[in-house]
């Protein structure tokens, strides 16, 4: 066994190395200057954890973090839900499944930042299309209480079609014999649904949920093109907050800090999801 | 577009040069890379985007390049504010030596300053200089009684009103703050397709410069002393979309849509940078010739006050060429140059001179109508930590106009801030 491990190292060594390279080292770095004072203004400072306790009485971090917990959870379980009933009904689409597929699949793949302009121009209050289809008059954007469902709104509509297409996947995976069998034990569709479709289908549905929330978490475009982070901070994400410290003020080591609370936020949703992963093949 | 082919040319020449330097540095031991990219001795100005024919800018610097015997280049910054604050701190916390002049925004000197990245210029802005520009581009560049860079052209908030809607309701152009509210619900009532006023009130930094105009035209400031003043301006901001003066999507406009909603016919109202005014007086404009332009109007017993823009020259603290750098910036600011520009591009100059010159009011007849603007301007606060304490402006201003905070309490958290910037 030893052995065998001797000998594999040097197979290993060269993904070892490129992990190392692009993934730790960066890390390591930004929790380094996490621990330092860094901006233009004075030589470069060991702080230890001063930059950890600036953010514990941080509003503003607190704020956004809120924010970030809020969207992740609203459109996440809103694309979850969508995907899944979207994946049902193209399931059953026959032969124009393609058709349907392709379809489903352009919000997908329109680039972030090109949805977030078109978005913004049905938000528009006065010329938007939203407003005219529902006869309101509503501020979408520039409201508190709306704006960030307003970009919530934008990001289901991008990514359920991803989660969608997952399902779907999962969906193909479930032999046909298990519904026969249900339909014979005299089961109606939503039994079915509950007892066969669900459960075969969970371990998917938490790899979709899991990519969904890491994504989620670390949202930065559709939000900041929609309302760069306003009216009064209300759409302030992690990742804005992140941006505006380390890319417009230049503090390094606060915005380093920052950056290292996000990872620690989606280590811990990823950990957490691990588990019921883990829970539910056991 | 000639300036994108020379970037082009210039960034092949330059990994050219680079390649070329590498290869040499590795037969001389490392040395030779550092002036990779820029023929000996020249001068590179960093400046933004030229809106128009890059021309009149090189003919003006071909001129200096005969007068004072040095090569000059010339490149274009990025696009965006962030980009451009980005790529300068980036190249002169590294000590770059690749531009020695380089132009600021208004708001950048101090803290660029501050951080020991410019050369102290005092000694290029003689005392009559000194006198013939506006208060407001002296006061921007000046950091702890020093001056670091040189004013090179000044923009201005300005009121932008609609003649024609005045006149059929016999209304002079507003003074005062409640006159244009005044004039707004007499031409709304009759008009309700258009606004009252229009501005910019997302929450970004041209929020921070609608909102300090509010507070200074009431009399106030961020100091402490300025505070019950201040809070009465910041009252008035938010009191114009809730007495309908102003649209309360007021909060997810920026110039450039305040600027189409007026130049279709959408308001009565806008305050905007002067800018606006050429694509108003187009031929194609729907408001062309129905367009009057004065200062922002003030409260009773206080002065009108404009937020200042623009562009500074200053000179790289490690230019290896810097007596020929600062002499490049000095003739660009200069009047002669500044002049030209004018006529080239209409930018308008931060001294008052050229306000009183014939030829340049024949060529550009909107000048002279800035020039009370521009005595009115004022810096946003010259600190070394303005970007950072602009961040907190634009979230309690904007707290203030959807009505979230009490403009008391938003002014007391600015002073919060403010004072931890201080101590950092």
């Amino acid at each position: 066994m030893k052995a065998a491990r001797f000998e594999s190292a040097p197979f290993l060594a060269p993904a070892a190395a490129l992990l190392a390279v692009v993934t730790a080292v960066p890390m390591a770095y930004v929790v380094w200057l996490s621990l330092e004072v860094r901006t233009p203004f004075r030589a470069p400072a060991f702080v230890g954890l001063d930059n950890y306790l600036r953010l514990a009485s941080d509003g503003r971090f607190w704020n956004a973090l809120w924010n970030t917990a809020y969207f992740t959870a609203a459109s996440v379980a809103l694309e979850l839900v969508l995907g899944l009933a979207v994946a049902l009904a193209v399931a059953r689409a026959g032969r124009t499944r393609a058709l349907v597929y392709g379809a489903i699949l352009v919000p997908w793949a329109i680039p972030t930042v090109v949805s977030a302009r078109m978005w913004e121009w049905m938000y528009n209050p006065e010329t938007g299309v939203l407003n005219y289809l529902l006869g309101a008059r509503v501020n979408w954007l520039g409201d508190p209480t709306w704006a960030l469902h307003a970009a919530i709104a934008m990001d289901v509509w991008k990514s359920t079609p991803f989660v969608a297409l997952l399902l779907l996947a999962g969906l193909q995976g479930i032999p046909r014999d298990l519904y026969r069998a249900a339909a014979t034990d005299g089961a109606s569709a939503w039994t079915a649904f509950v007892r066969v479709t669900l459960p075969l289908l969970m371990p998917v549905i938490l790899v979709a949920a899991v990519f969904r929330t890491i994504d989620a978490l670390r949202v930065f475009d559709a939000v900041y093109v929609l309302t760069g982070g306003g009216p009064a901070n209300g759409t302030e994400t992690l990742s804005i907050y992140a941006y505006k410290v380390l890319f417009q003020t230049l503090d390094f080591g606060y915005g380093s800090a920052l950056a290292v609370a996000m990872l620690a936020v989606a280590a811990a949703a990823t950990l957490a999801y691990a588990r019921l992963l883990r829970e539910g093949a056991a | 577009m000639r300036a994108a082919t020379d970037v082009t040319l210039l960034g092949r020449r330059r990994v050219a040069l680079a390649l070329g330097a590498l290869s040499l540095g590795a037969l001389a031991g490392g040395c030779g890379e550092r002036n990779a990219g820029r023929a000996p001795g020249a001068v590179v100005l960093r400046h933004p985007k030229l809106f128009g024919d890059p021309r009149p800018l090189d003919t003006l610097l071909a001129g200096f390049e005969r007068a004072a015997g040095v090569h000059v280049r010339r490149a274009t910054l990025p696009a965006s504010s962030d980009e451009q604050h980005l790529f300068y701190a980036i190249n002169l916390q590294a000590r770059s030596t690749e531009f020695d002049v380089l132009a600021l925004d208004a708001i950048w000197a101090a803290e660029f300053a501050q951080a020991g990245w410019l050369r102290d210029l005092s000694h290029r802005l003689a005392a009559e200089e000194r006198a013939d520009l506006f208060p407001g581009p002296l006061a921007a560049v000046t950091w702890r009684g020093r001056v670091y860079a040189l004013p090179w052209f000044a923009d201005a908030g300005l009121l932008y009103y609609r003649t024609d809607l005045l006149e059929r309701h016999h209304l002079a152009p507003p003074r005062t703050w409640d006159d244009l509210v005044a004039a707004a619900h007499a031409v709304t009532r009759a008009a309700s397709d258009v606004h009252g006023f229009v501005w910019q009130g997302k929450q970004y930094e041209g929020l921070v410069c609608n909102a300090l105009e509010f507070v200074w035209s009431h009399g106030g400031g961020l100091d402490e002393a300025d505070v019950p003043a201040a809070a009465r301006g910041l009252a008035f901001m938010r009191s114009l979309v809730t007495a309908n003066v102003t649209p309360d999507y007021v909060t997810t406009l920026t110039e450039e849509p305040t600027r189409v909603a007026f130049g279709r016919g959408g308001a009565l109202f806008l305050r905007n940078w002067p800018y606006a005014w050429r694509l108003f007086e187009r031929a194609d404009s729907p408001v062309r010739g129905r367009v009057g332009v004065s200062v922002l109007p003030h409260a009773p017993g206080a002065a009108p006050a404009a937020t200042l823009g623009g562009w500074q020259l200053g000179v790289n603290a490690f230019s290896p060429r810097p007596e020929a750098a600062e002499r490049l910036a000095a003739f660009l600011t200069a009047a002669p140059a500044q002049k030209a520009l004018a006529l080239a591009y209409g930018y308008s100059p931060p001294r008052r001179s050229l306000y009183a010159d014939a030829e340049l009011a024949a060529a550009q007849p909107f000048l002279p109508r800035l020039r009370a603007v521009l005595e009115a301007a004022r810096p946003r606060p010259v600190s070394p930590h303005y970007v950072a304490l602009s961040q907190t402006l634009q979230a309690e201003f904007s707290a203030v106009l959807v009505g979230e905070r009490a403009p008391e309490a938003a002014l007391a958290a600015i002073g919060r801030a403010a004072a931890a910037l201080e101590r950092r």
